[in-house]
């Protein structure tokens, strides 16, 4: 897998927490192991991700915000368009100045979409693609919607 | 009509420039069919039964004569010489080469046209009445509104992988010519009681496997809040819509399985986040669009002759004048409907000739202009009453002026089974059929309207004809249920079924006994639509099954 971030490939420092491991420092935990421990792991320093999938219910975790640095929401197919719509509340409406990271079944032809509705970095499936979703990135210079 | 600026022209040549790549990495292997599939639907691209069939948007069907003649000499120089208008008022080429396909697109684009989103699961071609503008009953042309929602909707990111596709539908009159009923958002032009422009806003029509008669969901949106408005209905539609069943993720499904009052509480909470954002309109951007669709400089009445004075000159002529114009806003002019319902073409096709015949006689007779209708007709919306007979006369030597607008073989078909990848059965043939048995008589019985699809898809609105056929498969043979009594006007109905399905020799006998039915029982002009509503359907069911 490969990360894109500002037109460009990242090195990923961030790592996807397994229930039944330790916490380390930079894990991105998903959203039930979230809900179930999360006193506790409100009291924890290190930095925090949170993994959604697309469909997943905002009001649960919207007040959470602020307890994280990246959201990664799942995309399980790349037609389907539900963490388009959830980037785009997380952002715009809930106001989060993170990283929201689309991981899953991401086209490189999707890249330009993504980071206009909120998404700002990119899993992508290895490099050659993720250099392709760069380049898709320079596809179109106008666009019509705005905010 | 609407001239692009820098930003619209850059868009689509950019668009042009994507799907050439897009296309040319499916054919290097770089994108798997699965990958590539959404990909080209979403710039109109099927793959049929025969080849690619190429879907171009005409946007509330509204073609200058320019752009007409760019549709010939794509169906010349790619296709068979010759191209098929939808119920979307769109055109469809059957015939094309998928490496072809970004040549046209760029064609299409060096006369502001393209083919985005004209399927997928995304914001479809934003319809509307094609008499708009010219009409009397009218409250407000809707096309400027059309062409407002089609910026806003054309290539938006967050609703380009939708549950299913989406259609809009815009009416500024009264009487619904742009069957606002049926569509996911129908907007009916209104005015509040200042004088404040807006629309009453139904959501969750259909047609289709299931279809369904839209719902209020806001009795008035101001004009400066359309687009947020719609935002918000798409938006609860894109992250609640079923994903789980292709059958049941249009929005007329997650409105009926929400309720429409729940519904509505998620939109308008969704909508009052955004009302006051950016989506506003300003009266600066509304009039910008507006005034591309001033009305033309009519002519006075005082200095142009009528069509009366010409009717002596033939029967036909006056046969034609009665049965394919009607009148017009202005004095003096009339609107001319082109019927692509001749005995000898598919109901919506029409030839490269044809249509390079259209596109002059536009300049001629039209100031340049042809609308596209949902009964897959053209029309000439500004004809001085002067001129019809001279415009008859050349539509009649081109096979244009079939004089049966509204009749029975006006009929909307869809391509069926000869085409289709999806249909249980022909249309075509069918349609030929009908063709052959009424067209001596089709005057003589009046308006009547005949909707045929190939299968329950429903691209032939089979549902919501007065007499409706839909194509079914049994055990691998063609039949065809018939519904009856169904309206597509300002107040949407669908058609009842007839009982059970007929076999496909038998079909054209079957709707040649409704039409007796209906002949014998009415009461002198009474519709059809009346007549059914007065005997109800047992009369039909009757003559019907009791032949067959």
């Amino acid at each position: 897998m490969t990360i894109i971030k500002d037109k460009s490939i990242i090195d990923d420092t961030w790592h996807v927490h397994q229930d039944d491991e330790p916490l380390l420092d930079n894990s991105i935990i998903n959203l039930a192991y979230w809900l179930e421990n999360r006193d506790s792991l409100k009291a924890n320093q290190s930095p925090l991700g949170l993994l959604v999938e697309g469909d997943a219910d905002i009001h649960s975790f919207k007040d959470d915000l602020s307890q994280f640095a990246i959201i990664a929401i799942n995309i399980p197919a790349f037609t389907d368009g539900r963490g388009y719509s959830l980037a785009k509340l997380i952002r715009n409406q809930y106001g989060f100045t993170g990283e929201i990271r689309a991981v899953g079944d991401v086209l490189p032809d999707q890249a330009l979409y993504l980071t206009r509705v909120g998404f700002d970095a990119l899993e992508l499936e290895n490099e050659e693609s993720a250099q392709l979703a760069i380049n898709k990135l320079n596809d179109y210079s106008v666009c019509y919607q705005v905010g | 009509m609407y001239q692009y600026n820098d930003i619209d022209q850059t868009l689509i040549n950019e668009r042009v420039e994507e799907f050439r790549d897009q296309t040319q990495r499916f054919l290097n292997g770089e994108l798997t069919e699965e990958q590539f599939r959404p990909l080209r639907l979403m710039n109109g691209l099927y793959i049929q039964t025969h080849a690619p069939m190429l879907r171009v948007n005409i946007p509330y069907g509204l073609l200058s004569s320019k752009q007409l003649r760019m549709m010939a000499h794509i169906a010349n120089k790619y296709d068979k010489d010759y191209g098929h208008f939808t119920t979307r008022q769109n055109i469809q080429y059957n015939w094309p080469k998928l490496e072809q396909v970004p040549d046209i697109l760029a064609d299409l684009a060096s006369v502001q046209m393209h083919a985005i989103q004209s399927s997928g699961n995304c914001i479809r071609n934003i319809t509307s009445d094609p008499l708009a503008g010219v009409s009397a009953d009218e409250i407000e042309d809707p096309r400027p509104y059309c062409e407002i929602i089609r910026q806003w909707a054309t290539l938006h990111p967050e609703f380009s992988y939708l549950p299913r596709k989406f259609k809009f539908a815009v009416s500024g009159s009264p009487k619904d010519r742009a069957a606002t009923q049926v569509h996911d958002i129908g907007l009916h032009v209104k005015k509040d009681a200042n004088g404040q422009v807006g629309f009453e806003v139904l959501v969750g029509g259909g047609l289709g496997r299931t279809p369904v008669i839209g719902q209020v969901i806001a009795p008035f949106i101001a004009e400066e809040d359309i687009l947020s408005y719609s935002e918000a209905i798409l938006r609860t539609y894109n992250l609640f819509g079923r994903r789980d069943n292709k059958y049941k993720a249009r929005i007329k499904i997650l409105v009926r399985e929400t309720g429409i009052d729940k519904f509505k509480a998620q939109v308008d909470a969704e909508w009052e986040t955004i009302k006051n954002g950016p989506l506003k309109l300003t009266q600066k951007e509304i009039q910008r669009v507006k005034a591309q669709f001033a009305p033309f400089t009519y002519q006075t009445p005082a200095s142009i002759g009528t069509a009366s004075d010409q009717q002596e000159n033939s029967g036909a002529f006056r046969q034609w004048l009665k049965q394919n114009t009607i009148e017009h806003k202005q004095t003096g002019y009339r609107v001319v409907f082109i019927s692509l319902k001749s005995p000898t073409q598919a109901p919506g096709d029409i030839t490269t000739e044809q249509m390079n015949t259209v596109a002059d006689l536009a300049d001629q007779f039209s100031f340049g202009q042809i609308r596209t209708t949902h009964d897959q007709n053209l029309a000439l919306t500004d004809v001085l009453e002067s001129d019809l007979l001279a415009l008859w006369q050349q539509l009649s030597s081109a096979q244009l002026a079939t004089p049966n607008i509204g009749t029975i073989t006006d009929m909307i078909c869809c391509p069926g089974l000869d085409f289709c990848s999806l249909a249980n059965a022909s249309s075509i043939d069918i349609a030929q059929g009908i063709t052959d048995r009424f067209t001596d008589s089709a005057i003589d019985t009046g308006n009547l309207s005949l909707k045929m699809s190939g299968c329950m898809n429903g691209c032939g609105h089979h549902s919501i004809g007065e007499i409706g056929i839909l194509g079914v498969d049994k055990k691998g043979e063609q039949w065809y249920q018939l519904t009856l009594g169904g309206a597509d006007n300002h107040d949407s109905k669908l058609g009842d079924r007839l009982g059970k399905a007929i076999a496909k020799d038998n079909v054209v006998d079957a709707i040649d006994d409704i039409v007796h039915v209906y002949k014998e029982q009415r009461n002198s002009n009474e519709t059809f639509a009346n007549t059914y509503q007065r005997i109800g359907i047992q009369p039909f069911k009757d003559k019907v099954y009791d032949n067959h």
